[in-house]
């Protein structure tokens, strides 16, 4: 039970390797993606690893399965694109437009959250599929707010500190910084109190109860936090494509997001960031087998679930395991030897 | 003696049915602090219902409980856990795929009384792993703080859902059938951790237990219940000689 020393110095370590990571990262991805094509597809990939955090908070962590992701993209991308366009009055900058989809997609999230969170589990589930259709139906049609089926387009090019991001290739660093931090934030979340609250909601309510956590605020809390995480990932990618349609916000597109999380490991926040990767990469390595792509999916998810429900995150973790476990014996081992050594 | 102190919870006429059954009726006892008392009775005599209310899993029918003689019957279970009422269950209920660290942590999290804004920029608990290296020298048991919880035995778990309530500071804590499960040996140290809570940190200690050697060994006073009515509540000597009690319960236990 020796502890307080080791996790400081483990903590130095972690950050260490995840530096290491993200630099590695970066020149591969600089050396590997050449064309202006390739880079897109990794900055959106970077965009959508900002969803998969929020599907880890919000079943990982706290165990309710939501769609409603798409909603709140949906939302925080038409919000910039009325706001740097102009047309709701003010045409502000692409940059402070995305900081102000973050109060904004609090309360609007948390208002949600309040009433969606009254339900419970599968009921829960199946209300947030009914606010997707909602929120389509409504972006699609209703042409003032959301251009209707046309969209809108002429996003400013974004500035940040006097340079503009004029390409993809500009767009990675920063793309890449903001989904290294969320996650950093995101995995803080995990290992404080708001996780082990939510975590404990998810494996025994009764237990969290007289636990003294708050079951139902703490799930709102859980869904407000999801919800901007997928606005800000709506926002970003107005501001990167410079073009907001509706159909970007299915339910059916609102799977896809569900399942980078499952795929990655909806327990593990370096899992959810592979798993956004793994979905919106491989489909353009694989290009050739397009037709057979969600065949490969749903054969992936079905034996994952099957043989490693906590995704590939969940392999990673049982392989370290049982590499400790051998490790130990060989340990014990050679501290038996050593007594016997000893006695001799 | 225990009369002239205040209790730390007092239950007022408690009443609960479910349809037709009558799981309480006009139950009225009190925990004081440092006390140790034992609630028993023959199966289905409400025993783990009247904890579900002391600590807000259910709501009474009729009737108050009062914490500290302050009412709380209208007070939600967390904000009663928050208050410093602790509880454990007959099968320990942990987070599942979790680590044993993050298991306790919860409890000290409650006791700490750390929201989750101030938690997330990481304000540490005091002396988490002082106190808990205490208790796990009463228990005569280690165990590495990146196991995942369901990798130690059953009686070690349930001795550490005692662990992490106590690690929350509660004022009372509710422990429901410790002992089932247990090898003699941890009955033994359950006991000493229990008398710990009571002696060293002043909590009041409500026990549900079968095994009538450790009640009679432990507790101080003794509430018996059957078919939901208090019918007996005193000292192990005073309970070992009543007669309601005899017929209703420890009668039919020497029958087998």
């Amino acid at each position: 039970m020796r502890d307080n020393l080791n996790t400081t110095r483990r903590t130095i370590i972690k950050f260490g390797v995840l530096l290491v990571a993200v630099v590695a990262f970066y020149f591969l991805v600089s050396t590997l993606c050449t064309s202006l094509y390739t880079m897109m597809v990794v900055d959106i990939a970077l965009i959508y690893s900002l969803i998969a955090y929020s599907v880890s908070v919000l079943l990982g962590m706290g165990g309710e399965l939501s769609f409603a992701g798409v909603s709140f993209m949906g939302g925080g991308a038409f919000l910039l694109a009325n706001l740097t366009t102009g047309r709701l009055g003010p045409t502000l900058s692409p940059v402070v437009s995305f900081l102000l989809i973050i109060p904004v997609f609090i309360v609007i999230a948390f208002i949600i959250g309040l009433i969606l969170l009254r339900l419970k589990g599968t009921f829960f589930t199946f209300a947030t599929i009914g606010l997707v259709q909602m929120t389509f139906a409504i972006y699609n049609n209703y042409k003032p707010l959301f251009g209707g089926a046309d969209g809108i387009a002429g996003i400013p090019t974004t500035e940040i500190f006097g340079t503009k991001l004029m390409n993809y290739n500009d767009w990675f660093p920063v793309l890449l910084i903001l989904a290294v931090v969320v996650g950093l934030i995101v995995e803080r979340i995990r290992t404080t109190p708001m996780g082990r609250s939510l975590a404990a909601c998810r494996d025994n309510e009764t237990a969290a109860r007289v636990l003294g956590v708050n079951v139902y605020m703490t799930k709102v809390l859980a869904f407000t936090i999801a919800g901007v995480l997928s606005a800000m990932a709506g926002g970003l990618y107005a501001m990167l494509t410079k073009f907001v349609s509706a159909d970007m916000f299915t339910y059916a597109s609102s799977t896809k997001y569900i399942i980078m999380a499952m795929l990655g490991g909806v327990q593990s926040t370096v899992g959810a960031f592979l798993g956004a990767f793994i979905v919106q990469v491989l489909p353009q390595i694989l290009s050739a087998f397009e037709g057979f792509l969600q065949l490969f999916w749903g054969i992936a998810i079905v034996l994952l679930m099957v043989f490693m429900p906590e995704g590939l995150a969940g392999i990673v973790k049982s392989l370290g395991r049982k590499f400790r476990a051998k490790n130990k014996k060989k340990v014990a081992a050679a501290a038996a030897a050593a007594t016997e050594e000893g006695v001799k | 003696m225990a009369e002239n102190r205040t209790p730390i919870l007092r239950l007022d006429k408690i009443c609960k049915s479910f349809g037709g059954v009558v799981t309480a009726k006009d139950v009225t006892f009190c925990v004081y602090p440092g006390e140790i008392k034992g609630l028993i009775g023959p199966n289905g005599a409400g025993k783990t219902t009247m904890m579900n209310m002391i600590s807000g899993i259910y709501t009474a029918d009729s009737g108050d409980v009062y914490f500290n003689e302050k009412k709380i019957t209208d007070k939600p279970d967390y904000a009663r856990a928050r208050m410093g009422i602790g509880r454990t269950f007959q099968t320990p209920r942990f987070l599942q795929r979790s680590s044993v660290r993050d298991n306790l942590m919860i409890g000290a999290d409650l006791g700490n009384k750390i929201g989750y804004l101030s938690g997330f920029f990481g304000r540490k608990s005091t002396n988490f792993y002082q106190e808990l290296k205490e208790m796990m020298d009463i228990l005569h048991f280690s165990f590495n703080w990146d196991d995942d919880i369901n990798s130690l035995p059953f009686g070690q778990r349930k001795l550490l859902e005692i662990v992490r309530s106590l690690l929350s500071h509660p004022k009372v804590i509710l422990v429901d059938e410790p002992a089932a499960g247990l090898n003699n040996k941890e009955i033994e140290y359950l006991m000493d951790i229990l008398r710990m809570a009571a002696k060293k940190m002043n909590i009041g200690v409500l026990v549900i237990e079968h095994s009538m050697d450790m009640i009679m060994d432990l507790c101080e006073t003794i509430a018996v219940l059957n078919f939901g009515e208090l019918i007996a509540d005193g000292t192990p000597a005073e309970i070992s000689n009543n007669t309601a009690v005899i017929e209703a319960y420890l009668g039919r236990e020497d029958d087998d």
